[in-house]
């Protein structure tokens, strides 16, 4: 079994206030044009002017959210691990667009160097002066979720005390909601971003952005949480979602009364709601159900966002009401488990547990 | 000229994206790199395409792309003898 990761530090740059000293998810945020995009900060803060002004809007809020990440854990990274699904696509799409149009010649070289996926990790490297261990890993829907995975490798086979910075990012344009609602992705018809999960009778969900970091230590330090464990699947069943949630809490020496918070990824997509409600189901009512999509909408690193808010429920051991579907509220918040479903049908389960 | 020189410097500061300046705040005769507007190697890279595509000028010897891209001033001179837009 493997080594529980401590959350030393969490910062988020989502659609919703979740960045900064203010009151966590206030006010609410919401969109009725099928997207939703992240509340723009101050970004100077840790970006050259002369740096910025070449940065799209991804690489700002990522490398912001990160290096706000260390210094609220006061720590220096012994290695830099993120996952994003698309990278920075506005770079790529102005890219594409001029090579086009300009039929190959005379291209702006800008575009093309930050319109790598691994640019962000590139930055917070060259920020922090970190040449240790840098890995940005591009799946998809799982991106997020394998970083966390190799953190967790890395951590486990240290023999000293490690401090990883793992994070998920990544940014929705006009352009790439267009191409995906043509293969179905977004909901047909408009409707208000926080009643998203009430629309869970017709296809489809919504769009979203974020950029989320942790750093993630084998070291408890003063962390109020920790992942004890991670698993991904490609593409399960109802039986083997079932399963491997089964085999997650046997591992862990738990059952399922055990678990005070299930945080879902449910979507409001009704392809995928028997998925949500298969995970979500096996836990009656001893746990309160909750979920986050219609706050940050859905994209490939989605989860990040969810692991930020479940770390803020297990350490302040408060359930934001706006995230509650059902049960009752847990008073004591010792184990939350995170389902998650992606678009394209993978998943992931992420334990969480109290340090006390 | 001095009209065109206005025009040069706001595709400068447009292509460079030098948020917060205007085409008055840069100095016909101050170095682009280094000192001057402190620019770097990737915005030479981006003058260069302007060049290219503003002007239809192509530098192929980057010791003679260093000598234009020395100044506001050396580019003008440089657009106004070789232009063939």
């Amino acid at each position: 079994m493997s080594k529980a990761m401590y959350i030393k530090a969490a910062s988020c740059i989502s659609p919703q206030h979740s960045y900064g000293e203010g009151p966590m998810l206030e006010p609410l945020m919401s969109s009725d044009t099928g997207m939703l995009h992240v509340v723009e900060q101050d970004y100077r803060k840790y970006i050259s002017p002369v740096a910025i002004r070449r940065m799209s809007r991804l690489l700002k809020m990522s490398i912001t959210a990160g290096m706000q990440c260390l210094a609220d854990a006061g720590v220096q990274p012994d290695a830099i691990i993120t996952g994003t699904g698309r990278g920075s696509v506005s770079d790529m799409e102005h890219f594409l667009s001029d090579m086009i149009t300009l039929k190959e010649e005379a291209l702006n070289p800008t575009y093309f160097i930050q319109s790598t996926y691994n640019s962000v990790n590139g930055w917070l490297a060259l920020q922090t002066k970190c040449t240790k261990y840098n890995e940005t890993f591009v799946h998809r829907g799982l991106s997020f979720e394998l970083a966390l995975l190799d953190a967790q490798l890395t951590l486990n086979e240290a023999n000293d005390t490690q401090n990883i910075l793992a994070g998920g990012f990544d940014e929705m344009t006009d352009y790439y909601h267009v191409v995906k609602g043509k293969i179905g992705y977004w909901k047909k018809e408009q409707i208000d971003s926080l009643e998203l999960l009430q629309h869970g009778n017709t296809d489809g969900t919504i769009g979203g952005e974020g950029a989320s970091f942790f750093v993630l230590s084998n070291d408890k330090g003063n962390a109020r949480a920790a992942i004890a464990a991670l698993k991904v699947l490609h593409k399960p069943g109802v039986a083997e979602m079932q399963n491997a949630i089964n085999e997650m809490l046997e591992q862990n020496g738990l059952v399922a009364n055990d678990i005070d918070v299930v945080l879902s990824g449910m979507n409001g997509d009704a392809k995928q709601k028997k998925l949500f409600e298969a995970g979500t189901g096996m836990f009656g009512d001893g746990a309160t159900v909750c979920a986050y999509k219609h706050l940050c909408g859905d994209f490939d690193t989605a989860s990040g966002f969810g692991l930020w808010l479940a770390n803020k429920i297990v350490s302040e051991q408060n359930i934001p009401t706006v995230t509650i579907q059902s049960g009752v509220r847990s008073d004591a918040i010792d184990k939350l488990l995170m389902v998650n479903h992606t678009i394209t049908g993978d998943a992931s389960l992420i334990l969480l547990n109290s340090c006390k | 000229m001095e009209d065109f020189k206005v025009t040069l410097k706001q595709q400068i500061i447009d292509s460079l994206n030098l948020q917060g300046m205007k085409p008055a705040d840069i100095d016909d005769n101050a170095p682009l790199f280094g000192e001057g507007l402190g620019l770097d190697s990737i915005d030479s890279l981006e003058l260069m395409v302007l060049l290219e595509r503003n002007y239809g000028i192509k530098i192929e010897d980057a010791r003679e792309g260093r000598k234009v891209l020395t100044s506001v001033q050396s580019m003008a001179d440089y657009i106004e003898q070789h232009r063939k837009i």
